[in-house]
């Protein structure tokens, strides 16, 4: 049996959102299902599971993101803010 | 919930027999801990057997009040195991092929159960037969591969199948007072029909994954389960080792 890589989503019945949990090797999709059932969910850690083969997965190259490194401006934390509205206070 | 003293003799057996099997099913699935042959099988296959053994002690409690004493510290006659659970099974193939024919028969013993007169029973039959529908799928799916696979596969499952079918088939011989359970309503459904639903569904199986074999007789010996197999002392004292370090212990 050639084994494929699936990784593996679970959900909590309710507001909370799919989580990647791991990923399981199995031969095919329908054999797949169950051992990622016994891998990741045997202690009911989720109502609901999703499994993506990860040859379908979508992988973007790593420079796509590295721009974006170096751009605290996007990072607004409300401390500059903060600051700045403490310091007009103390000079009242 | 039923006690002992309110089973009939027959009854008590049927229920026995049912029980040591799950025990010692479970017990040997439980020994591929670790060397599943992969990682995710392993843990599948752990699972079904913790399954297992939980459905024993379910069945245990019916019997009697003291399930870790009655299931662990009786004499080797006392206990109504089938053969097919007894054997080692030492090779993935021959662990594989006994899972899916044990199952195969567990499915039409607790469908045997299903209409109980006891409720208790009752409750029971709809957990179990939940946890097995994934043990079948599970089985079927993994046999079916190896069966569409490679002649090396096909092989080992032709030659495991050759070695625990007469086994297999003989898990159907009647316990001492069957009759006794069908006229109480313990169990709705006799032996000889299990065994014959039971030989349709192998079959059909094994003709679709192109395995079909001559069916053996069932292997002689069991004495309506009253021998054991010289692999059961070993077994028995493995499972023991824990309980005899103090037996009064409570865990």
């Amino acid at each position: 049996m050639t084994m494929r890589t699936y990784e593996v989503f679970l959900k909590k019945d309710g507001k909370d959102e799919f989580r990647h949990v791991g990923a399981v090797h199995a031969p095919d999709d329908e054999m797949a299902l169950p051992l990622a059932r016994e891998s990741y969910a045997r202690r009911a850690e989720g109502d609901l599971m999703w499994l993506v083969d990860r040859q379908h997965l979508l992988v973007a190259d790593p420079d796509l993101l590295a721009p974006n490194a170096d751009k605290p401006h996007r990072h607004n934390d409300g401390r500059r803010v903060a600051a700045k509205r403490k310091n007009e206070r103390g000079q009242v | 919930m039923t006690t002992s003293d309110q089973l009939s003799p027959g009854s008590r057996e049927w229920l026995l027999a049912f029980a040591d099997d799950e025990h010692m099913i479970g017990s040997r699935h439980a020994a591929w801990i670790g060397l599943g042959p992969f990682l995710e099988e392993d843990l599948a296959f752990c699972s079904i057997a913790q399954d297992e053994l939980g459905h024993a002690i379910r069945l245990y409690e019916f019997i009697t009040d003291e399930v870790d004493r009655f299931a662990l510290l009786r004499e080797p006659a006392e206990y109504r195991s089938a053969w097919l659970t007894e054997l080692p099974c030492d090779h993935w193939d021959q662990a594989l092929t006994r899972h899916w024919l044990y199952d195969q028969a567990e499915q039409l013993r607790w469908g045997a159960l299903s209409r109980s007169s006891d409720d208790g029973l009752q409750a029971l039959v709809a957990r179990a037969e939940r946890e097995e529908a994934f043990h079948r799928q599970h089985a079927e799916l993994f046999l079916s591969r190896i069966a569409a696979g490679g002649e090396e596969g096909r092989a080992r499952i032709r030659s495991a199948l050759e070695f625990l079918l007469p086994y297999a088939v003989a898990i159907w011989e009647p316990v001492a007072g069957e009759s006794e359970a069908l006229s109480d309503g313990l169990i709705t459904t006799g032996s000889d029909s299990l065994a014959q639903q039971w030989e349709d569904s192998i079959k059909t199986s094994l003709e679709g994954w192109d395995l079909s074999t001559s069916w053996p007789q069932p292997i002689s010996g069991q004495d309506n389960r009253h021998a054991r197999t010289p692999e059961f002392p070993a077994l028995l004292a493995s499972l023991q080792e824990v309980i005899t370090i103090d037996s009064a212990a409570i865990w």
